[in-house]
């Protein structure tokens, strides 16, 4: 650990979420630092308060209480403007679903969050493939989603997290869709691609299969956080 | 990936034939040209009408005093002929036996004139043979009275049979009238437009439904213009007027205003169709043209152009005069 | 960002030929239909289009349209001409005459008598003779719609072709010989009576007796004449009605609007094509949007601005509105081209395309509008939502 202060700091973190007149509570005080060049794991069962968790991180939710930094800022004091450009700039996501475009080409997928950061469509392709290289799809650049399999397009949304080089990565459930080998294959290329010094990777699964690629584990329940280690054998 | 560029170029040809479309659909059909073109005022008020030529002296319809059949018609159509000049005769020989009659009259009178004149040479010589002899015993003077007398009854006789003479001569005259009744002459200078009589034809006198022979002189022609009664109050008998010729607008005449018909007559046809119905009254003024500006026949329509005064100025002027009056 | 919403609408063929050829079909029911009704409508003035040369026509003050005749004075005639500001005023004779056909059927015609001399008012194209052979005696010229149908000889079997009329060959009207001396074309009335041309004498002989026979005064205006100051001194002087040739038209189009059903009926059609339209590609293009929904939350995610959606939106709108405007009216213009030649009413003035063009961008803009309103209130969250 760093003395450094920590890229993100949750304090008390509250998320109620009110459905019909009820409210639900998904987070119930949850306090966590992650470092940078860190690759933090959060595991727990379904609705554990997870998702909300890494939505609120990655700026896509407001809590309903607490405080929550990323690299220094408070995104509930941004205004809307400046959060989409902080977003854009700062934070690339992998999803469980890949949730790529499926009319694009995988450069064209992984080109957009550079387009959205107003790079030039040619400029944003060229990168796109030095990008797809990197994570050993150099030759598919072309190919459309669903003429890839699983594991590739998870490679292809690893590129487009990756092509803004931002500071922050989240993923939900990368590997849950894949076969075992698949997985690790994601997980090699997700720890040896993504991860360095200056960007912290924040994953969500309850894939116990890689959870000894995590550098700390935050297992979680009933949206508190129960305990935090820093190897996947001690969570037994 | 084909569908990217079929589906817009689709689109713009589509777009492009409708276009194409709305520009062809939007020419006007094209508009018939006037065959020839039509007469148009040259004055900016005017008042139109149709006009219909005739000749100056009106068209003569020449009549014959006497009924008979024509022996012969000495005129043709078109010839000029001069007044006093004979156009037609008539069977004269039944006034030509009487004409010899009349003359046997006449030489019989005047012999019986010598005849009287010898009886008052006579009873004239027995007279003064009696007055000579101074002795009144040698003549009684019953005698010489009777002398006296015959002198007289000679003299009277003589007068009397002078007046045969004159008689047979008035006699001769009447028949020589007839005989100039039966030759119908020209009674104006004129052209002869319409000849209907041909010898041994019945010539009836008195009004007919044909006419025998119709003269006209063409060297002034008129222009007899209709004139609407609804625009008569506008018309100006001193104003200029025109007259084109149907059918060739070139062909343009300066009216002068002969005279204006006094009475408003019931428009009678001038279109030429007979079965023309009569709807309303028209004024009818007449023009002189010069027919030598170009070849123009007696009865031929033609467009006339009256100016007059505008019609919301005459309006006033109309009104004033009311007011006035 | 322009390409990927492209890419997002063109890629699915399936959807993206669903919704052009829904506003395919909306333009084309839009632009036909009308133009159907145009055309129509176009027909009960073409004889007034025809005739072209007057700039005013004068009549008697109760006519309510162009086949409605009350017939004039002849001297009217002359009085119009006497009006300042009139180049020329010709008679013109329009009337419904039966006319006996050599078969001995009848069959009622449109008689048209034009000035003797002039014969201002005829038919523009002559296919056969000329317009000036109407001055032989007994003359006439036919329309070639009614010689080649309701005027021909009667075929030998019920159900062949009639055989067209030729010059040379003669009708009786009211009991008098006419012989054709031509054959034009004249374009379609609403009545589609075969049209007769004749002078204008000749056509008060063939039309019954009545004292009154003229039908209007056609007028030339002199050059640089204001037409609706001389229409109202013509009317201010002979008391009679005087329309330019548009206002005419207008009284004519007027009076069908006013007094048959063709407005309502065509505008049924045209609001269901409107309401087709709208429900097919409106529905079409409100449902790509939310299988998109998706994407456009992923979009979002990764810090796209409403702004940018609202125009990736509005630009997937926009092309397929105008590629199926372009095809409506392409078939639409298509369709009046290959019934060119038939009893079809077909006329597209360029207000129909601005009126179907009109119609389709609202149809886009609806569905634009329910589409872009969904995809602001998206929450970036779903995302994370399996």
């Amino acid at each position: 650990m760093n003395a450094k202060p920590p890229a993100i700091r949750c304090q008390n973190l509250v998320k109620i979420y009110e459905a019909g007149g009820q409210q639900v509570t998904a987070l119930n005080g949850v306090d966590l630092d992650i470092a940078m060049g860190e690759l933090m794991m959060l595991v727990g069962p379904s609705g554990c308060g997870k998702t909300t968790l890494i939505s609120i991180i990655a700026g896509i939710l407001d809590q309903t209480s607490g405080g929550c930094e990323l690299f220094g800022e408070n995104l509930l004091a941004l205004r809307n403007k400046d959060k989409l450009l902080f977003r854009a700039e700062n934070i690339g996501f992998v999803f469980q679903a890949y949730n790529l475009l499926p009319t694009l080409n995988a450069a064209e997928n992984v080109s957009v969050p550079l387009i959205i950061n107003g790079v030039k469509r040619a400029e944003a392709e060229r990168r796109a493939k030095q990008i797809l290289d990197k994570v050993g799809l150099g030759a598919r650049t072309k190919a459309l989603p669903a003429e890839l399999s699983g594991g590739q397009q998870q490679r292809v949304a690893i590129a487009r997290a990756l092509i803004h080089d931002p500071r922050l990565i989240v993923c939900d459930e990368p590997t849950s869709a894949l076969d075992h080998e698949s997985g690790q294959k994601v997980m090699d290329i997700l720890k040896a691609v993504a991860l360095d010094h200056q960007r912290v990777l924040v994953i969500v699964t309850h894939d116990a299969r890689i959870f000894n690629f995590a550098d700390r584990i935050a297992e979680m329940d009933d949206g508190h956080i129960l305990k935090v280690v820093n190897s996947a054998a001690k969570l037994k | 990936m084909k569908i990217k560029y079929l589906l817009p170029i689709l689109a713009s040809t589509g777009f492009i034939f409708a276009t194409y479309t709305v520009i062809s659909g939007s020419q006007p059909m094209p508009v018939a040209a006037a065959v020839v073109e039509p007469a148009s005022a040259p004055f900016k008020a005017f008042i139109a009408g149709s006009g219909i030529i005739e000749a100056q002296s009106q068209n003569i319809t020449v009549g014959t005093p006497l009924s008979g059949i024509a022996s012969s018609v000495t005129v043709k159509v078109g010839d000029k002929v001069k007044a006093g000049q004979p156009l037609f005769y008539l069977d004269d020989r039944e006034a030509k036996s009487a004409m010899a009659v009349k003359r046997a009259d006449l030489a019989k009178a005047q012999a019986e004139v010598n005849v009287a004149l010898a009886n008052v040479n006579e009873s004239q010589a027995l007279s003064r043979l009696a007055e000579a002899v101074s002795d009144k015993r040698a003549i009684s003077a019953e005698e010489l009275l009777k002398r006296r007398n015959t002198v007289l009854v000679t003299k009277a006789q003589l007068d009397s049979a002078k007046a045969a003479v004159r008689q047979a001569e008035a006699g001769i005259a009447d028949i020589q009238t007839t005989l100039d009744r039966m030759v119908v002459r020209a009674p104006v200078d004129g052209e002869v437009l319409q000849v209907n009589l041909r010898p041994g034809e019945f010539a009836q006198a008195g009004g007919l439904g044909t006419d025998l022979l119709i003269l006209g002189n063409l060297e002034q022609l008129h222009i007899r213009v209709d004139i609407d009664e609804n625009d008569a109050w506008r018309f100006d008998k001193n104003t200029k007027a025109v007259a084109y010729l149907r059918g060739n607008r070139d062909f343009k005449f300066d009216l002068q205003i002969a005279y204006v018909e006094p009475f408003v007559v019931p428009k009678k046809s001038l279109t030429g169709d007979s079965t023309e119905r009569v709807d309303t009254r028209v004024l009818q003024a007449l023009y002189r043209f010069d027919r030598k500006q170009s070849s123009v026949y007696v009865g031929q329509q033609m467009d006339v152009f009256i100016e007059a005064p505008e019609f919301a100025t005459a309006h006033r002027a109309g009104n004033l005069t009311h007011t006035g009056g | 960002m322009n390409h990927i919403a492209l890419k997002m609408l063109m890629g699915d063929k399936g959807k993206y030929l669903g919704i052009v050829m829904g506003l395919t079909f909306a333009s084309l029911i839009m632009t036909q239909q009308p133009a159907i009704f145009v055309g129509l409508m176009a027909r009960s003035y073409s004889f007034i289009s025809d005739v072209g040369l007057p700039d005013i026509w004068v009549m008697d003050p109760k006519v309510q349209f162009i086949d409605d005749i009350k017939p004039m004075q002849d001297t009217e005639l002359y009085r119009v001409r006497g009006i300042s500001g009139v180049e020329w005023a010709m008679p013109l004779y329009k009337g419904m005459l039966k006319a006996r056909l050599t078969d001995g059927t009848f069959q009622t015609c449109n008689v048209i008598g034009l000035d003797d001399t002039t014969l201002i008012g005829g038919p523009a194209v002559m296919l056969e003779g000329k317009l000036s052979d109407l001055r032989r005696s007994d003359g006439v010229i036919v329309d070639i719609d009614g010689a080649k149908d309701k005027l021909g000889k009667a075929a030998a079997s019920p159900d062949g072709k009639n055989t067209p009329l030729k010059i040379g060959d003669s009708l009786e009207l009211n009991d008098r010989r006419a012989i054709i001396v031509g054959i034009a074309k004249v374009t379609r009335t609403f009545q589609s009576q075969p049209v007769i041309y004749t002078t204008y004498s000749r056509a008060k002989a063939y039309a019954p007796r009545e004292r009154r026979l003229l039908s209007f005064v056609v007028v030339k205006a002199k050059p640089g004449q204001n037409l609706d100051e001389l229409t109202r001194r013509i009317t201010a002087t002979t008391g009679l009605a005087a329309y330019t040739q548009d206002g005419f038209k207008q009284l004519t189009y007027n009076y069908f609007l006013k007094n048959t059903g063709i407005p309502i009926n065509f505008g049924i059609t045209i609001a269901l094509g409107f309401i087709v339209g709208t429900a097919i590609a409106g529905q079409t293009f409100y449902n790509f949007t939310l299988e998109n929904l998706r994407q456009f939350g992923v979009l979002k995610a990764m810090g796209a601005s409403n702004g940018t959606l609202l125009r990736m939106i509005l630009l997937q709108a926009v092309l397929v509105g105008s590629i199926g405007y372009g095809m409506g009216v392409g078939i639409a213009a298509l369709f009046g081209f290959l019934m060119r030649h038939t009893i079809l009413a077909f006329k597209m003035p360029w207000q129909l395309l601005l009126f179907s063009g009109a119609g389709i961008s609202l149809i886009c803009i609806m569905a634009a509008l329910i589409s872009i309103m969904k995809v602001i209130r998206l929450e970036p969250a779903i995302v994370f939502k399996s």
